[in-house]
């Protein structure tokens, strides 16, 4: 049962450092071979300050930076080991480089609950030198047991 | 790498597609490590069981990260302002997975050029694993 009065809560920020080679280790464990995320001299010849984040870090920061999380869902009533994640959007305001040092803020945005399944979208919101950076939202079902 | 001009794309262009490499039991080890997501049912035979499935699946993130490949050999990270993706179906080591775009719109405002763009991802036998908008500035 999904507990309801945690709806709109902001959760503890946290402090993320990205690094250079987490970087690498994402696109590698992707098979992504983009020389951009390798090599800064080439990441600078198209106009980059350094080899950007590749599109689906905010993963990465989400679940190094706060894995607390899965404390969290349990918490609101989520059955982790039975949780399917449905969505996952990003909103990219600037690139995200190594070095970079983002305050990350999750909160619960919204919660839902019929009959089959429940329904919760976490929103994280990254800021950078006090501006923010990118935005993620995840959203995960959880189906009823049925039989 | 060339990004696309907003004067050489059309409504219905197609971005070039991707195929990757069969998809592997070590390569899910891998993506938990780098991603942080260890949910053992990407992982460990028995965990997935536990959980009603027939084996290891894979990491959505890692599908959409695949997904993410493609787009990025197209416009590249900067350009990239939103993506969406939602989640369609389970993705097993074996899989070979192709991913494929179009552009749906482009429209200028006051604050630039601009495509939506639709993806989507999917196994050597049709299936699609994820869907995603995409909406890239010029």
């Amino acid at each position: 049962m999904l507990d309801f009065l945690y709806e709109g809560k902001v959760f503890d920020s946290f402090t993320y450092k990205v690094e250079r080679c987490k970087i690498k280790e994402l696109a590698q464990a992707i098979g992504d071979d983009n020389p951009l995320f390798y090599d800064k001299d080439y990441a600078v010849s198209q106009g980059y300050k350094d080899t950007p984040a590749p599109l689906t870090f905010p993963t990465v920061i989400n679940f190094w930076g706060y894995p607390e999380i899965w404390k969290r869902m349990s918490e609101i009533g989520i059955d982790v080991k039975r949780l399917l994640h449905a969505k996952e959007e990003y909103q990219y305001i600037e690139p995200i480089y190594p070095g970079d040092v983002l305050t990350g803020t999750v909160k619960v945005d919204s919660m839902r609950s019929g009959g089959l399944m429940d329904m919760v979208t976490f929103k994280s919101t990254f800021i950078r030198e006090g501006k923010e950076a990118l935005t993620a939202k995840m959203t995960i079902v959880v189906v009823a047991q049925g039989e | 790498m060339k990004l696309p001009k907003y004067e050489d794309i059309t409504e219905g262009y197609e971005i070039p597609s991707l195929t990757k490499e069969p998809i592997t039991q070590l390569q899910l080890v891998k993506y938990a490590g780098a991603s942080g997501d260890f949910n053992p049912i990407h992982t460990i035979e028995a965990n997935a069981k536990e959980a009603g499935l027939d084996g290891t699946i894979a990491h959505g993130m890692l599908v959409m990260g695949m997904l993410g490949q493609a787009i990025t050999n197209w416009a590249g990270i900067m350009s990239v302002k939103s993506y969406l993706a939602t989640f369609k179906s389970m993705t097993k080591p074996g899989d070979v997975l192709t991913a494929k775009g179009t552009v749906r719109k482009k429209y200028e405002n006051e604050d630039g050029k601009f495509a939506d763009c639709k993806f989507s991802i999917e196994d050597q036998n049709g299936e699609v694993k994820v869907d995603a908008k995409v909406t890239v500035k010029f």
